[in-house]
């Protein structure tokens, strides 16, 4: 086992060390704590405009709260790929002996650290900036939920990542999985709003059962109460991440057979 | 004025887009997600159709615009620096700002060419009509609002050339202007401390004249006419581009001093 873990911790320490590079720690905290602070405002500002009894500012607070982790961790799980084809290493890690899936778990280690700061900025700009009521809620039990949406996330985000190895700009995908979870995973208004066929998809996210979860925790649900959403969303994470190591298997050998490295 | 810098780096834009054209795509789906989201919450999960949908479409519209303004700004400056072109750009005899406002005039196009792509698939989806008022003022509108847009994305990488953080930077100056322009949410929504912010981005006003051009009944920002809103954003656009020659002035005037090309 000592093996695939040298891997996963050289890789994280890559990857924190070039990630550093060019932005230091301060900024990148500073970026994280304007877009959560912008785009919070934007859809409380448009919650407010529209002002439906069931789709109140604090509802869409709430849901953008976890849609952060998205932002932070799925996007740059997801756009590993993506970046290492722009900086031309793609082609080395691929024919170097580790396992892809090992290298790219590691690089994501950065994508789950991201994810928890920024979910953590966005509860406090929830409770200090937007009004939000946490008197009632279950803080521990939103930690929990936090931390493993950054793991689930992960896993669906190595998924995407390993299909973005087949394609040019593999970025595209990386946006849209960042991004879809504002319009089907419950995040600014109930699924139920969505067309029956867009609602597979929802159920389909993990991030969909991590709104929910926050949710009920907000309102004071306990660890138990919650348990049924996360075991699903840990599930969907895991099985995301089985997928992609399958994938990552698959274009490793297509690369190794065809010689063609980096372009299948 | 170089005409031929300019037209060198429109045409060499161009280019660039063709070989990858699926660059576009990222820029189109934040906005045209933020139009699906305002749609749904309004209607509820149920049929809707009138002023909303419109403003919705139109809004997205301009999200799309900015969306490309921003990520061809940021990136134009950035991809330079990656490719190792910087350096030699900065060191030919050729003004930098006349490279960048060709390059700002590709994204406009490509701008347009975002906004109506979030219009004609609104219409698919919803067959929203845009049944405008005044067609032919409201393109006019739009193209008016494309390139103030434009300009700010030209004072923005004549920033970027002084750091090499413009794409970490990018991403935090998508929302604030989503807030400030008014384009999805009214700008009397927002603080009274904030409007003065709404009021010297020509796009605001560009955007409050696309609105008199669309809607049969639209009170203007500030009480403004579409005449005034028309003025106010040529003038502002104006300045924009005057501000972005002096600081690019400042980064040569820099680079001949301190021989530092990269590095301020």
């Amino acid at each position: 086992m000592s093996g695939p873990l040298t891997i996963v911790a050289s890789a994280a320490k890559m990857d924190f060390r070039s990630k550093f590079a060019v932005v230091g720690p301060l900024m990148r905290l500073a970026v994280i704590m304007l877009t959560n602070l912008f785009s919070m405002y934007f859809f409380f500002l448009l919650a407010s405009y529209i002002g439906k009894s069931d789709v109140t500012p604090d509802y869409v607070i709430i849901g953008n709260m976890i849609q952060s982790i998205a932002t932070s961790t799925l996007y740059s799980t997801s756009n590993i790929s993506n970046m290492e084809k722009h900086t031309g290493t793609l082609e080395p890690l691929l024919t170097a002996p580790s396992r892809m899936f090992y290298t790219f778990f590691g690089k994501s280690i950065f994508g789950i650290l991201n994810g928890i700061v920024s979910v953590t900025v966005s509860i406090s700009f929830a409770a200090f900036v937007f009004g939000v009521d946490f008197s009632s809620a279950n803080l521990s039990v939103i930690a929990v939920i936090g931390l493993l949406t950054c793991l689930s996330l992960t896993g669906m985000g190595m998924a995407v990542g390993s299909v973005g190895l087949y394609l040019r700009t593999s970025s595209i995908i990386a946006s849209l999985f960042s991004y879809i979870g504002l319009l089907v995973c419950g995040v600014n208004f109930p699924v139920s709003y969505l067309p029956g066929w867009l609602q597979i998809f929802s159920y389909a996210m993990p991030l969909t059962y991590a709104v929910d979860a926050t949710r009920m925790a907000v309102g004071g649900a306990t660890l138990s109460a919650v348990s049924q959403p996360l075991m699903i969303m840990i599930v969907l994470g895991l099985v995301y991440l089985i997928i992609s190591w399958f994938i990552f298997n698959l274009f490793e050998k297509i690369s190794r057979k065809t010689g063609k490295i980096g372009s299948f | 004025m170089n005409a031929r810098a300019v037209t060198a780096g429109f045409k060499q834009q161009a280019i660039q887009f063709f070989a990858d054209p699926q660059w576009i795509i990222p820029s189109l789906i934040s906005p045209f997600l933020m139009t699906m989201v305002m749609i749904f919450i309004s209607s509820g999960g149920t049929a809707i159709e009138g002023p909303v949908v419109l403003q919705a479409v139109l809004g997205g519209g301009v999200l799309g615009m900015w969306a490309s303004s921003l990520f061809s700004s940021s990136s134009s400056v950035s991809f330079d620096r990656i490719n190792g072109t910087f350096e030699p750009m900065l060191g030919s005899g050729t003004r930098i700002i006349y490279v960048l406002a060709g390059r700002s005039l590709w994204s406009t196009l490509i701008g347009l060419m975002n906004a109506f792509i979030v219009f004609a698939i609104a219409e698919l989806m919803f067959g929203t009509g845009l049944s405008l008022d005044r067609p032919f003022l409201f393109f006019l509108t739009v193209l008016m609002t494309m390139l103030s847009l434009s300009t700010v994305g030209l004072l923005i990488s004549s920033l970027f050339v002084l750091t090499r953080k413009g794409g970490t930077i990018a991403t935090v100056l998508e929302y604030p202007l989503y807030v400030f322009s008014g384009a999805l949410i009214p700008i009397s929504l927002l603080p009274g401390w904030m409007h003065p912010i709404s009021y010297v981005l020509g796009p605001s006003w560009g955007v409050d004249a696309m609105k008199y051009a669309a809607l049969p009944v639209h009170e203007g920002l500030m009480g403004m006419s579409i005449v005034a809103d028309i003025a106010i954003c040529m003038l502002l656009s104006i300045v924009m581009i005057v501000i972005s020659y002096f600081v690019m002035l400042y980064v040569e005037r820099k680079v001949l001093e301190y021989g530092t090309a990269t590095r301020y």
